[in-house]
């Protein structure tokens, strides 16, 4: 043959032979040597700790399958978290199972960071603590909060070896609350706020719903206060200059100028006096000097706005005023929260709905000035050795104006325990990577009375060793003791915890353990109010000309922390629908004046520093103000497997931040620049997930005024007759699976978007793909907003498969993979599947997910993957399954284990599970009593689209508002009612 | 025809061989032939001549989706002592001396995308031979289990074979003729394995 003809046939044959699949290899099948009592394969084991992603403690089952953990739940018998988790608790599994985590102790070596051997680290550490023993002021240990045996192990520790007093570390540390109530109440902490006891919640910038102190236990509490469906109908007024996750969620979003808060707050007491609602006459000498007219023309808030505030907090019985968020970090933070404590105060809900006793454990973080003068002593040299626990990144997470990287590099030597590289790690001599908290030992105490117990859930998957068994044995070394002996007897930190506990449990170890720790009432512990007068000033913000820089904390990434981990990149911002990047939000009129669009990269400068992201046009945001969430960063394996472009760098508006704590309180000033927003000519189109906000009159999200849903949720009301349809309906012989879901409960957190990629392995495939709209993800949260456009009113619509009855998506598959079940799903056979995609142009709602690449679970994640379920190569669809291997193993249990019927509750979609404020339902629509059933007949219930005739499983509950959004509301809306 | 059109057709015949010799028709999952795995471990001896029940050692069929092997441990059990100085027994101790897992080849699997779950199974009742075929009678296991491109052939013609052992048709079949006879409620419904 020729050459062109041999070609020919080794092509064909080879391009056949590549074609036909790979032959199904020898497999080898290990039996364990030695059985585990407690592991059966197949089945899951449940382990009760403690979420350590933020400082709200919330307690946390770790769902454990062959001894690797694979889903994190909420612990319903913990008080914080009572059986939810909020998003960051749920991707708190990719922390575990992180690409980059260090695989063993490090030590730098030039501008490197080397494997090292334990034993030499820790002689290496043990010859630098002998080093600074006893000298006193050389040692610095900086930790996150660990109010629990960590941390007075950790105390204990610094006394012995000789150093200085630990510092706790956390970004958020409220201290201008703290300031305020020492003022007012005498008390230097935080209390508890029991918002579902409250008729009217005033927040001024509390961002309660994303991450202001206990963001799931407040989601709770707001969901019980506020939501129609539990009977009560609560009131939430939310003060702030840009309209957050939170503000969007209140029946009023009232804007005010940055940095006015306190004005406003004094003037509404003001108003509240003038009102005749305030008995006690001291509260006047307060406000002596406010003039509430003079406070509407500073503020931007009208003065009929106000006296209508007023009006509404007076007469709720009880009320609630709250304060947080940058919005109350400026020069004006301890006196805003002092005017709220007198607010509190003068309507009685001092003891009601302010309770202090049951104190939250941010109270014992380090102030930030105490911070910010270790900062300063490092950078006078005066530190020798400096000791960095796991979840603090100084380097990152202080304001730039401090200059910590240069601080830190003064000292000779610096060890860190964190498991991740972080800009801080890079600074480090020594890294001896800690054991996540999901393999470690502990307990965390969120606020009195609770004390949550950790334990390991699973073997260590690096080499890794607990923070406290490391400190014990090169403490020891140090001070040249011996185990048993000394300052530093215990052998291990497990044997401290578990001393410090015995008299806790009195014998009851596995009991406590089980539950995931102890919980007694704490007793009220009862305050008087000291009425002193307020300066209403507003913040002072240096810069000159320029917007005023509202820095926030992030629900997604926290302060940084969490923004390694790929799942809080692509599940988006609510407000924004961004993924993979920060930006800049500034107000569309803003923007104009200064020719700046969508996606251009603006460089913001403030006399600190300067970042450059892009710009993302908004309509409600002050147009004062320019607002850049915190904690935006990359992970060394985001850039290595591409989900952003080659060389992306990302930009934390801390760097624009003075080193000087706020006077009054100790705290950060988040809010306390003005920075200038120049062009750079550069641009960054970012990936916004979804086109508009305007649902035109689609009517996907519906609204139904107060009045009208008592009415008729006492009367009932008719439903639209079923569209009539070509096709037969299915029967049911046995459960009908359906879902509920109430628009008026749903906060749009995002929670449950991030529990379904844990359960049900959902690919990332990063920023370009996700722009293009080819996101897997099976949830979205979509944001649709109604009314003007500088002040709309938004409603949060959770979309996943409606599992049609009549679905289009099943008579146009040419092989059967999408298809209705017997049980009512509209089911997806990922091996039928050819890719023809027809299925997914069918559907009307856009839920139909294709796998237009295999995309990667880079090692160790593919650790996290649900064993029950299939992980979909290319050219699969994908959606919403209602967690169907969750409904066998339902039905498993019930039927061949209690050999019974499956009961409502029995079996719950991950969704529905992790759900703060309950917003999700799923159950059985043949069983009357069930709750879904009740919901779906419920006078609130709707299709999405039920004009398309599909006839959807899913039903959703219209949007509670008060008349045109807010009695006496002086602003009316426009938009569609249904 | 051309000289060029009998080339064409012998090129796109030779694929199509090609693509039968090496895809997944004329394959099937691994047979475990008689000196495949590490320790020749004889099923009969232990089924017929010492009535070993089969849940003693795959224990978990009753409580899970898989039936598992007996962990090192459970095969020490007895052959601390029993048949010590048999060369096989001396691997097998040699194994649980360096406390190591013994590295059995695979014999019976069917496609990830599948979930068998073994305790609905073993719950009805259904004696494990009727899936494994007779194993009580084999030394070490074999099985010609999967799809064979003989019955896939004759299916594409019109003829309807009965389906080979662990096929989808097979369970199909077998869970209709159960419903049909026994008054089992064996699920048909797709996403009950494929999920």
């Amino acid at each position: 043959m020729n050459r062109r003809d041999f070609f020919k046939i080794v092509a064909t044959t080879g391009a056949a032979a590549a074609t036909s699949g790979c032959q199904q290899a020898t497999e080898q099948i290990l039996p364990l040597v030695v059985p585990n009592e407690n592991l059966i394969p197949g089945v899951a084991s449940w382990f009760a700790t403690v979420c350590r992603e933020c400082p709200a403690g919330c307690g946390v089952l770790a769902r454990n399958r062959e001894g690797r953990v694979v889903k994190l739940e909420g612990n319903p018998d913990h008080p914080v978290s009572q059986g939810t988790l909020c998003a960051r608790g749920q991707a708190a599994l990719q922390g575990l199972y992180h690409p980059d985590r260090f695989a063993g102790p490090q030590r730098r070596e030039g501008d490197a960071l080397k494997s090292a051997a334990w034993d030499d680290a820790l002689k290496t550490l043990g010859e630098k603590l002998a080093g600074v023993k006893g000298k006193g002021k050389a040692l610095a240990v900086v930790t996150q909060l660990e109010s629990g045996s960590l941390g007075a192990l950790l105390d204990r520790f610094t006394q012995a070896v000789g150093g200085r007093p630990r510092v706790t570390l956390e970004p958020f540390g409220y201290e201008a609350i703290r300031a305020a109530n020492k003022a007012t109440f005498g008390r230097d902490a935080i209390p508890y706020y029991a918002i579902q006891d409250a008729e009217v919640v005033l927040s001024f910038g509390a961002d309660f719903l994303e991450t202001w102190l206990s963001n799931v236990h407040y989601a709770h509490g707001f969901a019980r206060m506020h939501t129609f469906r539990d009977g009560k109908a609560g009131t939430f007024i939310h003060v702030e200059p840009r309209q957050s996750l939170t503000a969007a969620n209140a029946d009023e979003w009232v804007r005010n100028a940055p940095g006015t808060e306190a004005a406003v707050a004094l003037a509404v007491l003001k108003l509240m006096l003038e009102g005749g609602q305030v008995a006690d006459k001291r509260f006047g000498d307060a406000v002596a000097a406010v003039d509430p007219k003079k406070v509407a023309a500073d503020s931007g808030v009208p003065l009929e706005t106000l006296e209508h505030i007023a009006k509404t907090f007076a007469a709720a019985k009880p009320g609630l005023a709250i304060g947080g968020g940058v919005a109350v970090s400026g020069s004006h933070a301890t006196a805003t929260q002092i005017a709220i404590n007198l607010l509190n105060a003068a309507a009685g809900n001092v003891g009601k709905t302010v309770r202090f006793g049951p104190d939250s454990a941010y109270g014992k973080v380090t102030p930030y000035a105490e911070v910010a003068k270790l900062v300063q002593a490092m950078a006078a040299g005066e530190i020798e050795v400096l000791i960095l626990g796991s979840g603090v990144n100084p380097a990152f997470t202080l304001p730039g104006g401090l200059k910590v990287a240069d601080a830190i590099r003064k000292v000779p030597f610096v060890v860190s325990f964190a498991n991740l590289p972080d800009e801080t790690t890079a600074l480090a001599h020594l890294v001896l990577p800690d054991t996540h908290w999901l393999e470690s030992w502990g307990d965390y105490s969120p606020m009195e009375g609770v004390s949550g117990l950790l334990q390991p859930t699973m073997k260590p998957i690096r080499d890794a060793r607990a923070m406290g068994d490391v400190l014990l044995t090169a403490g020891r070394a140090a001070l040249g003791g011996e185990a048993g002996k000394g300052p530093l007897p215990w052998e291990s930190f497990e044997q401290y915890l578990k001393t410090a506990w015995e008299p806790v449990v009195k014998g009851q170890w596995a009991e406590a353990l089980s539950q995931g720790g102890v919980w007694r009432e704490t007793g009220a512990a009862g305050v008087t109010a000291r009425v002193e007068r307020v300066d209403p000033a507003p913040a002072k913000l240096e810069g000159g000309d320029g917007l005023a820089l509202i820095a926030y904390p992030s629900s997604r990434w926290y302060d940084g922390r969490a923004a390694s981990r790929s799942w809080l990149q692509e599940v988006p911002d609510t407000m924004t629908q961004s993924v993979w990047d920060s930006w800049a939000e500034i107000n569309t009129e803003t923007a104009k004046k200064l020719g700046i669009r969508q996606g251009d990269v603006v460089k913001l400068t403030s006399p600190n520093g300067s970042i450059e992201v892009p710009a993302y046009l908004s309509p409600t945001i002050h147009p004062g103000a320019v607002a850049v969430p915190i904690g935006h960063r990359y992970a060394p394996y985001h850039l290595r497997l591409k989900y952003v472009p080659a060389g992306s760098t990302s930009a934390n508006p801390m760097a624009l931040l003075p080193a000087a704590a706020d006077a009054a309180s100790g705290g950060p000033a988040f809010l306390s620049v003005k920075v200038s927003v120049a062009k750079t000519g550069a641009r960054r189109p970012m990936a916004i997930l979804q086109a508009t906000h305007d649902q035109d009159d689609r009517e996907l999200v519906r609204h139904v005024d107060l009045d009208t849903a008592r009415k008729e949720a006492l009367a009932g009301r008719k439903h639209a007759e079923a569209h009539p349809t070509m096709y037969t309906a299915h029967e049911y012989k046995g459960y009908r699976w359906g879902m509920a879901v109430d628009v008026d409960a749903c906060i749009g957190c995002q929670a449950c978007v991030v529990a379904c990629h844990a359960e049900n392995n959902v690919a990332i495939v990063g920023k370009a793909e996700a722009a293009y709209g080819r996101q897997v993800s099976w949830l979205r949260i979509e944001r649709w907003a109604e009314g003007p456009a500088d002040h709309p009113h938004n409603g949060f619509l959770p979309m996943f498969c409606q599992h049609c009855e009549v679905a289009p998506c099943e008579p146009v598959c040419p092989v059967f993979a999408a298809y209705h079940t017997e049980e009512g799903l509209n089911g997806q056979v990922y091996n039928r599947c050819v890719g023809t995609r027809y299925c997914g142009n069918n559907c009307p709602y856009h839920v139909r997910r294709f796998n237009w690449w295999n995309y990667e679970f880079p090692s160790p994640l593919e650790i996290q993957l649900n064993p029950d379920v299939t992980v979909r190569q290319l050219g699969i669809m994908e959606k919403c399954t209602m967690c169907i291997q969750r409904i066998v193993a339902g039905k498993d249990h019930a039927h061949r284990d209690e050999k019974r019927a499956v009961r409502d509750g029995d079996i719950q979609t991950a969704c529905q599970q992790t759900c703060p404020t309950k917003a999700i339902t799923f159950g059985n629509m043949k069983d009357e009593g069930s709750a879904v059933s009740k919901l779906a007949h419920a006078a609130r219930a709707y299709n999405v689209l039920d004009e398309v005739g599909t006839q959807p499983n899913v039903h959703y509950l219209k949007k509670v508002v008060r008349g045109a959004h807010g009695p006496e509301a002086p602003k009316p809306a426009k938009g569609g009612h249904a | 025809m051309t000289k060029a059109g009998v080339g064409a057709a012998a090129v796109v015949l030779l694929a199509i061989l090609m693509f039968f010799a090496v895809s997944a028709w004329s394959r099937q999952p691994a047979i475990a032939k008689p000196s495949a795995q590490p320790i020749e471990f004889p099923h009969n001896t232990h089924v017929q001549t010492y009535k070993i029940d089969c849940q003693y050692c795959h224990a978990d069929a009753r409580r899970s989706e898989y039936a598992g092997l007996p962990s090192v441990e459970r095969c020490m059990g007895c052959h601390r002592i029993v048949a010590a100085d048999k060369p096989e027994i001396k691997k097998l101790a040699e194994y649980a001396g360096k406390q190591q897992p013994i590295p059995w080849t695979r014999v019976f699997k069917v496609p990830e995308f599948t979930y068998f779950p073994h305790k609905a199974h073993v719950g009805a009742k259904v004696a494990c031979q009727t899936c494994h075929g007779e194993v009580e009678k084999m030394t070490t296991v074999a099985a010609s289990t999967g799809p064979n491109l003989t019955n896939d052939m004759l299916n594409l013609v019109g003829f309807k074979p009965a389906a080979p052992p662990l096929t989808m048709g097979w369970c199909v079949q077998c869970h209709r003729q159960s419903n049909a006879t026994q008054h089992t409620q064996a699920p048909l419904d797709c996403v009950t394995c494929h999920h």
